[in-house]
């Protein structure tokens, strides 16, 4: 599938008679930030898991997809590493999955945890970590490859204000350094930091620009979302 | 603490109602009982129905008559072993238990007896020893073999490195994949190049180790504290208890794919060993299962393990002693391993 490093076209994808996505097309271009944004059930997760290659459409394209896994950092919903692991051997476990020579390796843990704040956190059970520090370890093991693509489902969800902050700060900092990103959330405030939002709803795109074009006429992005449902 | 019958009431009710919708868990409770009630009512028998014997040197139909009197478990083999040593070697393959060496007048002259299944050889020597005294004769000479004083800990032991080795291929193994899908990890490994063959590996290879380090505890309690004999090669049942391991680590791993969660999948593991335990010939013999039930017993790996493994232990056997329960373990090592490996998937849905 040619156009931008993450790409939708026409993708539907149903759980058994109950249609999840049901055609969506989207592109976003290279070193872009993109933003998702719909309520719960509106199909945000499914639609990055199908990019991810975690769920096999039922019809249309998508890119990376399974074929281009490696290009991706995903980061799901929630915390979902191994909590009885320490946050430096969750790191070296995820390295080790993608082949990466552990001395470069040693170096890239070295970086990840210095951008990501966690280095006093280093030999730390990760599941004894406070939530904004689990999320920004989430996204540390995600971008553990150097990945080009980065798919963030809801990373803040459930965080404080204060490490939903510093998580953007890391964000900001990845696409600012070239990465593609397309990030899921339910929060309209802070999807207005995206270049570009897409609102989803029940499985369809309603909605797509650059969140001044979406305001338009609106006083914020939600009255805007709000009317577009 | 008085009890407030509303409070009590809803909590009844919301459990009827999970209990309700959690399908597999209510099959489970409805399976064991009847599972138990089968397995302990018809097939759990201490009762040996059939003993195999043969006569050796002479045929003699008065015998053969007797013994079909004598004990009415004895199923007397056609044909005659030419000798002492033929006998032995059907002795030692199992093809028969007892082998009762017949004079030239026709009497019973003396008799072996396979010692290495106790309840077998108990009712075995039971039979031989009334034959002797109803016979009015001269006292037979009977000879117990492999365990000649028909020691408990020759017979318990060496089943017993098999039923461990289930319980940790199939009870511990099985929490492994479902465990990783229960705290989202799965879908982290799943964007990650693992492939599915390293997943399965990944999660058989620790257990194989686990269950080789209990192994060998066990043979060396069982050689030091009981006083087992170990009279095979030790090379031969490390290998062929690898064979065994291969298939139950793939049950366990069959059962962590179809299962949501991990308590899914320990009750789906514990239903799957505990006709192991029962129905493998371990404590109660095939012979004594009926035909109705001993079909169960032939589908896991265990019930071809134990000979296996009480032939090398107990009567030094060898490959060639133990082919066929060696190509059943192989056939099903692959196809378990193939199956379990059809249902690990690289993608949720």
């Amino acid at each position: 599938m040619s156009g931008g490093p993450i790409a939708a076209r026409g993708l539907v994808k149903r759980f058994g008679r109950r249609e999840a996505l049901g055609g969506v097309d989207l592109e976003v271009p290279r070193g872009a930030l993109w933003g998702v944004v719909g309520a719960d059930g509106a199909g945000k997760t499914t639609l990055l898991r199908c990019i991810a290659g975690l769920y096999r459409p039922d019809a249309g394209d998508v890119a990376p997809g399974v074929a281009g896994q490696r290009l991706i950092g995903f980061a799901p919903q929630g915390f979902h590493l191994y909590g009885d692991l320490t946050v430096e051997e969750n790191l070296v476990f995820f390295g080790g999955l993608y082949g990466i020579e552990r001395h470069a390796l040693d170096e890239r843990i070295d970086e990840l945890l210095a951008f990501a704040e966690l280095a006093g956190h280093r030999s730390r059970m990760a599941g004894e970590l406070s939530g904004g520090m689990q999320q920004k370890l989430v996204l540390a093991c995600a971008l553990v490859h150097t990945p080009p693509i980065l798919l963030l489902d809801e990373p803040t969800t459930g965080v404080d204000p204060v490490s939903r902050r510093e998580f953007w700060r890391l964000v900001e900092h990845l696409h600012s350094g070239g990465a593609t990103i397309l990030l899921a959330s339910a929060y309209l405030d802070e999807i207005e930091r995206c270049e570009h939002v897409v609102f989803l709803h029940a499985g369809r795109v309603i909605a797509s620009g650059e969140p001044d074009e979406l305001r338009g006429r609106h006083r914020s992005l939600e009255a805007a979302f709000l009317e577009a449902m | 603490m008085s009890v407030d019958p509303q409070r009590l009431w809803a909590l009844i009710r919301k459990e009827f109602i999970e209990l309700r919708r959690d399908r597999r868990t209510l099959a489970m409770i409805i399976a064991i009982p009847l599972l138990w009630l089968l397995v302990f009512g018809y097939a759990a028998s201490f009762d040996v129905k059939h003993v195999q014997v043969e006569l050796v040197g002479h045929d003699s139909t008065a015998l053969r008559e007797e013994l079909a009197r004598a004990g009415n478990a004895f199923s007397v083999r056609r044909g005659v072993a030419a000798d002492v040593a033929a006998a032995r070697a059907d002795l030692r393959a199992g093809r028969v238990t007892a082998a009762i060496i017949v004079g030239p007048g026709g009497a019973p002259a003396g008799a072996l007896v396979d010692g290495s299944n106790l309840l077998v050889a108990q009712t075995a020597l039971r039979d031989v020893e009334g034959l002797r005294t109803g016979g009015g004769g001269p006292r037979l000479s009977i000879t117990v073999l492999y365990n000649p004083s028909l020691t408990s800990a020759y017979f318990m032991v060496p089943g017993l490195v098999g039923l461990i080795m289930a319980f940790i291929g199939i009870v511990i193994t099985s929490l492994g994949i479902v465990r990783e899908r229960e705290r989202g990890t799965l879908e982290q490994l799943m964007v990650t190049p693992i492939t599915r063959l390293e997943l399965m590996l990944g999660k058989m290879i620790p257990y194989l180790a686990i269950a080789f380090l209990d192994m060998a505890i066990i043979v060396g309690a069982g050689l030091v504290l009981f006083r087992v004999p170990l009279r095979g090669s030790p090379a031969l049942l490390l290998a062929l208890a690898a064979l065994f391991l291969i298939s139950t680590l793939g049950i366990g791993l069959l059962v962590s794919t179809v299962s949501q969660n991990q308590q899914q999948a320990m009750q789906l593991a514990v239903l799957i060993l505990l006709p192991q335990v029962l129905l493998s010939g371990w404590i109660f013999p095939l012979a004594s299962i009926p035909p109705a039930i001993r079909w169960i017993s032939y589908i896991f790996p265990l019930t071809y393990f134990i000979p296996i493994v009480r032939g090398i232990f107990l009567k030094g056997l060898g490959l060639p002693d133990l082919w066929v329960p060696t190509v059943v373990l192989l056939v099903m090592a692959v196809a378990i391993i193939t199956l379990a490996a059809s249902r690990v998937s690289k993608q949720l849905a």
